[in-house]
């Protein structure tokens, strides 16, 4: 039994090192070998809601998304506005893309050009999507798109003045839009939507963010303010694994082309380098704790 | 080719910062700083040709900018506080830079104490009572959530010692804080996770021959690079403790 107990206390004490190594080989291996590990993925009620909230717009609805994160969160966001995208011009919804962060705007670009050179869709500037420039502000720029769009945005990322884009024709305010996505890893992000904009002129709103932000965003969700919330990676991996059944599925085929093929998203194939590394950091929690029990336990 | 340039950097730069799980080395300074340097630079760029540079002197000289704003006076105002703002640089005239200050933080304070109290106090407050009209599951919760709500607001309740019934309700809310805390513990980790995940797809994409096996030539000459620099730091070290 003391020689049990030594090996956990000596395991507690263990240099941090050797537990970077092995969360790296626990993300690592995975990636490498897929096949080696499977573990299915359920889509949780949040997710299904977001899903079905944007399922129900019909073709010709305004969708405004907003892109609020940058490189270092790409890989848990950047997948749901593939599928975001995906999802909106498969059934002929008109996208009004807005960088909230200096990043976004690449974010944005990228997110878009991947969509589009697919060829899944058949989209074109300014009739199925604009993009709108980033400006600085924050939440006084959430506040002036809820108020008077056109106070702050005269003309898209081309410099192509806004009245000049037929999709931007009546639109003025937040009320002119049908529904709001925030894709956000910080602030401003989806606390600053629902206070400065959607809240007061009731327009319904949905967001995918990192898990960090998740813990504060469910007030919101609970009382239906942000309707349905994508929680990092595995919120993303459900929604791509939801569009990719929805692409193949869907009787409604008039804007979806049936030559390319669907590729699932990239989020999905993470899952289980996600899985096997929070395992192993259950492991570290649980027998780090014993540890320290132990120790603390023998000094007293 | 500049893509491949490109590639190789990202590789260089997603290694050096990896390095600092090493220790702090000559790689991850270079790579912070260069971080910052970027970062700053791209901000500044950005900030004054998609806001500055349209909405402030597109207004006050709308023919020469053509950013499609008429012209305005008011923005006069804004483009004054704006250089009073630079004055925080000048010891003499720092003073003038409060007027910009004083103008943010009134707007912000004003603006955000109405939205604060719609969205976060009154709708919250709504939510939080008990919908009996739902189903037995949903009641259960809701009165979870009321008990949390309440617990959780009495803990922070100071004006009275934390003893007797007022000792026991901010013991539970005390409890419903470390779920929250354990939640949030656990989110965190997910994302921390995710992102690592993000950066090893890249750099087994970038292991590839296209990319001429950027990801371990790079890695193979960062360990010699580091081992040279490491014997030779300790061997500095051991002079100068002597």
């Amino acid at each position: 039994m003391n020689q049990i107990k030594s090996i956990l206390i000596k395991l507690g004490q263990i240099d941090r090192r050797y537990i970077f190594l092995l969360i790296g080989l626990s993300v690592l291996i995975p990636l490498l070998k897929p096949s080696w590990v499977n573990i299915p993925i359920k889509a949780t009620d949040n997710s299904k809601i977001v899903f079905n909230e944007l399922n129900n717009l019909k073709e010709g609805d305004r969708v405004l998304l907003s892109f609020e994160y940058g490189a270092s969160t790409k890989p848990e966001i950047h997948p749901m506005s593939i599928a975001i995208l995906q999802h909106l011009f498969s059934k002929g919804i008109k996208v009004y893309t807005i960088p909230l962060w200096p990043e976004g705007l690449m974010m944005a670009n990228y997110a878009l050009d991947e969509v589009i050179e697919s060829q899944l869709f058949d989209v074109k500037e300014h009739i199925d999507y604009v993009s709108f420039p980033y400006k600085a502000g924050g939440s006084i720029v959430i506040r002036g798109i809820a108020t008077d769009i056109r106070s702050i945005y005269t003309q898209d990322i081309n410099n192509t003045l806004l009245e000049s884009i037929p999709m931007m024709e009546g639109v003025h305010n937040i009320t002119d839009f049908d529904f709001v996505v925030d894709l956000s890893a910080g602030v401003p992000g989806n606390a600053e939507w629902v206070q400065y904009a959607c809240d007061e002129y009731n327009v319904p709103l949905t967001s995918g963010c990192t898990s960090i932000m998740v813990t504060d965003a469910i007030p919101y969700v609970e009382s239906g303010q942000i309707r349905g919330i994508l929680a990092g990676m595995p919120g993303a991996a459900e929604y791509e694994q939801m569009v990719f059944e929805y692409l193949n599925n869907t009787p409604n085929r008039k804007f979806i082309n049936d030559d390319v093929s669907i590729i699932p998203g990239s989020a999905t194939s993470r899952m289980s380098a996600q899985s096997i590394a929070h395992l192993l950091m259950v492991v570290f929690i649980v027998f780090g704790n014993i540890s320290y029990y132990l120790v603390r336990r023998r000094n007293s | 080719m500049y893509e491949l340039i490109g590639i190789w950097f990202i590789v260089l730069l997603t290694l050096s910062i990896f390095s600092y799980l090493y220790g702090d080395n000559p790689f991850y300074k270079a790579a912070e700083h260069i971080f910052v340097g970027v970062s700053a630079g791209y901000i500044f760029t950005i900030t004054f040709w998609d806001t500055i540079w349209p909405n402030l002197f597109g207004r006050l000289f709308p023919s020469y900018v053509k950013a499609g704003f008429e012209f305005d006076i008011i923005y006069v105002f804004p483009l004054l506080l704006g250089i009073f703002m630079l004055f925080r640089l000048s010891k003499k005239y720092e003073w003038l830079s409060r007027i910009s200050i004083a103008y943010i933080v009134g707007m912000a304070a004003g603006l955000k104490f109405y939205v604060f109290l719609n969205s976060n106090l009154l709708t919250q407050i709504q939510t939080s009572m008990i919908d009996l009209s739902g189903t037995y599951a949903s009641i259960i919760n809701d009165i979870i959530i009321l008990i949390g709500v309440l617990s959780g607001l009495v803990y922070f309740f100071f004006s009275k010692e934390h003893t007797g019934t007022i000792g026991k309700i901010s013991r539970i809310g005390i409890y419903f804080l470390m779920i929250k805390f354990g939640a949030s513990f656990g989110f965190a980790v997910m994302g921390r996770v995710s992102l690592l995940i993000g950066r090893f797809e890249e750099l087994i994409e970038f292991s590839k021959p296209e990319y001429y096996y950027s990801t371990p030539v790079i890695l193979v000459v960062m360990i010699v690079v580091l081992g040279i620099w490491s014997f030779k730091y300790n061997d500095e070290n051991k002079e100068k403790t002597v």
